[in-house]
């Protein structure tokens, strides 16, 4: 009965509120899943393509080569099973074209024979073989060079012997800092790079035929246990999917955020709908009451109803979603440089539902109590309906889930809280400005005369002091459009201004500095009339003890990890570089704790310390607290003194962990410097003259990095505004939705105005005054919290500096104003040409 | 005062055409009260629309202190309605988001009288709202909002004054109440009156009854 009363009869009468409301959860839904699919699409091809990516079953890394025992160590496990291995040694190495006299950076993969298991690489022409250099498709581009060019590398010269189209082991294409170039790793040892202390990861990598998943688990364990130095890594071929897919990762957890705001607004308009559907079915629920159908029968049939409307958005996404994203995928592949697959994985999608689902059911909960505090017989009786009132914990179901969503979207618990709470903050304070405004009105404008300023605005203001919540809920839906657009741009502002070079960024960052080689560098630049700056020394380590206690490498992978686990993860299971330096780099700030004491200290204590405050966070580090390192098998204690914040983006040498001076300083060490910004031919010049007299040092052109990432940046931006873009879609048919019902529940107040003397003009020119108002000041405060946003966004999560583009706030704040007041304009046409003869008792 | 001749009026088209006033022609003297009766759906409401400009003829003209009404355009009609029409509805129809006083305030305004508060105040006062006068229609009985529209429809001093049903919202007793008001109001002030009814006693307060029967006068 419920079935065909609630559902057959409903939709049967009301096809057009049903397909509003169908309209409207697909629009909010729509980038979600969408993204989700994306996201999954690339994790599956990673995840498949995962050997390809590590080239082995299994890999054994450390940036240092295993000491002894630990070869034989490594080797008493192996042993036991037939399988085949070789080395890859990957450093950085400054790189010199003969025929042009330039140099760069490059990545240099130096590998052993049989290298790849898994995977191809894929020369232009011929095939790749571990006899000789072979330089990547971007290096020979840059420099335009052709097979057989020579290339001097170290101490050597080598002649190119292939060029790499495509090698699977680099997985997604994105950011990177060099370009790859690939030698025999025993013409590598003769170009005197590998150094101690020089910049690079070795691995040795493992075949095992016939191994399961299980197996190789159980290996790791074993390898584990018998390499306990935490700085040592085991990595199996899902870990290397997941470290290459993290960027992609970082970007769809933000766009998923973006989308959020989207469903938002479309739960905004839902519950808007359904608020004028109930109270219009008001009459019928009565008397169906009345009649012997129980109250919690009829909020059965309304979750029904949702129910029913859900399953066909679901039908119709997979519809749009399926061929969308065959339109898009090769655009995609092409762009992330992944062969992704043509076939759709909705699997994500269907994670998802529940919380889809329970959001949009959990926006219906406050009307259905409603219903339920409704006391239908009285209402029956009464000259015109009303339902029961919601109360503000009607809603504690739906804030709870939405802040549990956009944790689970962002898989972290800050960012989805931190976003949570930006979105609480909009509609606390969209709230608590209409009431503001409605009391400064009531208190300032109302005692004042109809015609102050004018009959229009007077009525305008009686309008906005005596109206109820639906006039809150469209200034919050404008809001929080507002404030995400505001937000995008903002911290697309904070960010651009970080990635530009100016005077304070160096033009060259240096290192690989050997310990004998700096007073001769230092030398060298003098020679060439430049000054090095930020000359800082860096000592390989390894954290063995935090307050006495062994410090213990973290295992266990899940799945349902969330960022910060996963950073905490990486951050404790690897080496640690450390410097000494009394005084704080230009890029520091001492945030805690007390500076270095002036007098040397006396031998009869441990070094203070100095750690950056989110690395010591996400080590449960306090001060005062004792940590123990081993530097080449000596153990140094210190003490922590102060935590420091770093801004990473100085381009400046910092370190996590900083040993006051007269500890450490004898220690085997690197050093590194930067060259200060000057004319681009000094630093050409310098760079080029210092690879030629110093071949080992490495120089990363800090413009060219900049440039980088802000291209890699602007990709990511990209994609973050098409998310934005359509949840902005969403508000803007939410507002016009909720702005014409706005305008047409004054349908008979406006026929009224007609015949007490109002022209249609004149009734348009109060709406505008009305609805323009509140509008342009919700994108105001929109704009405002937006702005605000991104300033403790950008200072929480990538520790930026604060600013504000006006530019971003007044042309976007335009635009959307002259769209608003089109969208009032629009709704207000055909409402003011309400006709004067309804008012009449029998129309 | 007013003066309807051969007004016609259908809705429809085609085959579902309703003819609901069939010619109509009628003079009203100045200060005259009349009575429109007729069962429901005979034409009453539509013929007080037409001769109150709130809705178009087919055919025919009603003039209006020398003024055709089809020969004004809207602002125009609009304008005149304000200056010597006032209107009385049946479910009240109060601007919702103005208080009682407003109300009556608000076609003085659009008329720009200088004296609108005090005229306002003084018909608030006549009609025993004195008290309420700064509450919303939300917050006053059926009774009440009735009143502050008689109040309304007769603060710009209309030569003539429509009542479609002014009682038909309200209980017997307190329906009474306010047809004596409005009454005792059009009385003071002499103005003439057209109150569409189908209440056969109300109909005999007024000075003249005429009868509409499928859109005909009887």
């Amino acid at each position: 009965m419920i079935f065909e009363l609630f559902l057959i009869k409903e939709i049967k009468k009301f096809p057009f509120f049903f397909l509003l409301l169908l309209f409207t959860l697909l629009l909010g839904t729509l980038g979600l899943t969408g993204i989700s699919v994306v996201s999954e699409q690339v994790k599956s091809k990673l995840e498949e393509s995962a050997r390809e990516l590590l080239t082995s079953d299994l890999v054994v890394s450390a940036r240092r080569d295993l000491l002894d025992d630990e070869k034989i160590a490594l080797e008493k496990i192996v042993r036991k099973v037939p399988h085949q291995t070789y080395k890859v040694v990957d450093i950085y190495s400054m790189v010199r074209h003969e025929k042009s006299s330039q140099t760069r950076l490059t990545e240099v993969r130096s590998v052993e024979e049989g290298f790849p298991f898994y995977g191809k690489i894929t020369l232009t022409k011929g095939e790749f073989k571990v006899d000789g250099l072979y330089i990547s498709k971007d290096l020979a581009e840059i420099w335009g060079i052709a097979i057989g060019d020579d290339l001097k590398i170290g101490e050597k010269v080598f002649a190119v012997k292939g060029i790499v189209q495509n090698d699977s082991s680099q997985g997604l294409r994105g950011f990177s800092l060099a370009p790859r170039i690939y030698l025999p790793l025993r013409d590598v040892e003769e170009t005197g790079l590998l150094r101690p202390g020089s910049t690079g990861s070795y691995a040795r990598h493992f075949r095992v035929p016939g191994y399961l998943e299980k197996d190789f688990e159980n290996l790791t364990t074993q390898l584990l246990n018998v390499l306990p130095d935490s700085a040592i890594k085991v990595t199996l071929p899902q870990e290397s999917s997941e470290q290459s897919g993290r960027v992609i990762a970082y970007l769809t957890d933000f766009m998923s955020l973006a989308a959020l705001i989207g469903l938002l607004l479309s739960l905004v308009g839902i519950f808007y709908l359904y608020q004028s559907h109930l109270v219009a079915r008001l009459k019928d629920f009565c008397l169906i009451n009345l009649l012997g159908l129980e109250k919690r029968h009829i909020i059965y049939g309304v979750i029904l109803q949702f129910s029913i409307v859900f399953i066909f958005v679901v039908i119709l996404q997979t519809l749009l979603i399926i061929p969308g994203y065959k339109l898009i995928y090769p655009m995609l592949s092409n762009a992330l440089g992944l062969d992704l697959s043509s076939e759709v994985n909705l699997k994500s999608v269907l994670f998802q539902l529940p919380f889809l689902y329970g959001l949009g059911l959990a926006i219906l909960v406050p009307l259905l109590f409603g219903l339920m505090r409704t006391s239908m017989g009285i209402q029956l009786k009464s000259a015109k309906m009303s339902m029961g009132h919601f109360r503000f914990y009607d809603f504690i179901p739906f804030v709870l889930l939405l802040w549990g969503f956009a944790v689970f979207l962002s898989h972290s618990f800050s960012i989805g809280s931190l976003f949570f709470l930006g979105l609480l903050l909009v509609f606390v304070l969209s709230t608590c400005l209409i009431k503001i405004l409605q009391w400064i009105l009531r208190k300032y404008a109302l005692p004042r005369s109809l015609l102050f300023p004018n009959i229009e605005t007077g009525v305008a203001i009686r309008n906005i002091v005596h109206s109820g919540h639906k006039l809150t809920l469209s200034f919050l839906a404008l809001a929080m459009g507002a404030t995400l657009i505001s937000l995008i741009l903002q911290l697309d502002h904070l960010i651009q201004k970080e990635f530009t070079l100016d005077e304070r960024k160096p033009s060259l960052f240096i290192f690989d500095i050997q310990e004998d080689q700096m007073d001769s560098l230092d030398e060298f630049a003098r020679g060439q009339k430049v000054k090095l700056e930020g000359v800082t020394p860096m000592i390989r380590a390894r954290l063995e003890k935090v307050n006495g206690e062994l410090f213990k490498r973290v295992e266990g992978k899940s799945n349902l990890r969330t960022r910060e686990e996963e950073v905490e993860t990486r951050m404790k299971n690897r080496g640690i570089n450390l410097t000494y330096r009394k005084d704080l780099s230009p890029a520091e700030t001492m945030v805690e704790g007390e500076p270095f004491p002036d007098e040397a200290p006396d031998g009869k204590r441990p070094a203070y310390l100095s750690i950056e405050k989110r690395y010591a966070g996400r080590l449960n580090l306090k001060l005062g607290d004792r940590l123990t390192f081993d530097i080449q098998g000596v153990e140094v204690e210190g003490i922590i003194r102060n935590f420091r914040e770093v801004k990473w983006t100085s381009f400046y040498p910092n370190f996590f962990v900083n040993v006051e001076p007269g500890f450490i300083d004898d220690a085997p060490k690197t050093y590194l410097a930067v060259l200060p910004q000057g004319p681009k031919e000094t630093k050409r010049y310098f760079q080029r003259e210092a690879v030629g007299k110093f071949p080992n040092i490495s120089f990363v052109d800090v413009e060219e990095i900049i440039g980088k990432l802000a291209a890699s940046f602007d990709k990511s931006r990209r994609a973050i505004e098409v998310i934005s873009a359509l949840s902005l879609i969403v508000g803007l048919v939410i507002l016009y939705g909720l702005s014409h019902d706005q305008v047409y529940r004054r349908y008979y107040d406006l026929a009224l105005m007609k015949t007490l003397g109002f022209s249609s003009g004149s009734l348009r020119k109060q709406l505008l005054i009305e609805f323009g108002f509140l509008f342009v000041l919700a994108m105001g405060i929109g704009f405002f919290l937006g702005w605000l946003m991104a300033v403790i966004i950008g200072r929480e999560v990538f520790k930026l500096g604060w600013s504000i583009n006006w530019e971003m706030i007044f042309y976007p704040g335009l635009l959307l104003s002259i769209l608003c007041l089109v969208t009032i304009l629009i709704s207000s046409w055909s409402a003011v040409r309400a006709k004067p003869r309804e008012l009449l008792s029998d129309a | 005062m007013m003066n309807v001749i051969n007004v016609k009026k259908s809705y429809g088209h085609g085959p579902s055409k309703v003819e609901v006033l069939k010619g109509i022609n009628l003079k009203i003297a100045p200060g005259e009260t009349l009575a429109l009766v007729g069962k429901s759906g005979s034409g009453k409401s539509t013929l007080l629309s037409l001769m109150a400009g709130l809705d178009q003829m087919e055919q025919g003209e009603v003039w209006i202190q020398g003024k055709c009404l089809n020969q004004l355009s809207e602002n125009e009609l609009t304008l005149f309605r304000a200056k010597n029409m006032g209107i009385v509805f049946q479910q009240f129809h109060l601007v919702s988001t103005l208080t009682a006083l407003e109300n009556v305030i608000l076609p003085l305004n659009l008329l720009k009288d200088p004296n609108a508060k005090v005229i306002a105040n003084k018909l608030i006062d006549h009609v025993g709202l004195s008290h309420r006068s700064h509450h919303l229609p939300s917050e006053l009985s059926g009774g009440e909002c009735q009143r502050v529209a008689i109040a309304r429809a007769l603060s710009t001093s209309p030569k003539i004054l429509f009542a479609d049903e002014p009682s038909g919202n309200l209980d017997e007793e307190t329906g009474a109440k306010v047809m004596d008001l409005l009454f005792k109001m059009v009385r003071e002030t002499g103005t003439t009156m057209v109150l569409v009814t189908h209440d056969p006693d109300l109909a005999k307060k007024c000075s003249r009854i005429i009868h509409l029967e499928h859109g005909s006068l009887v």
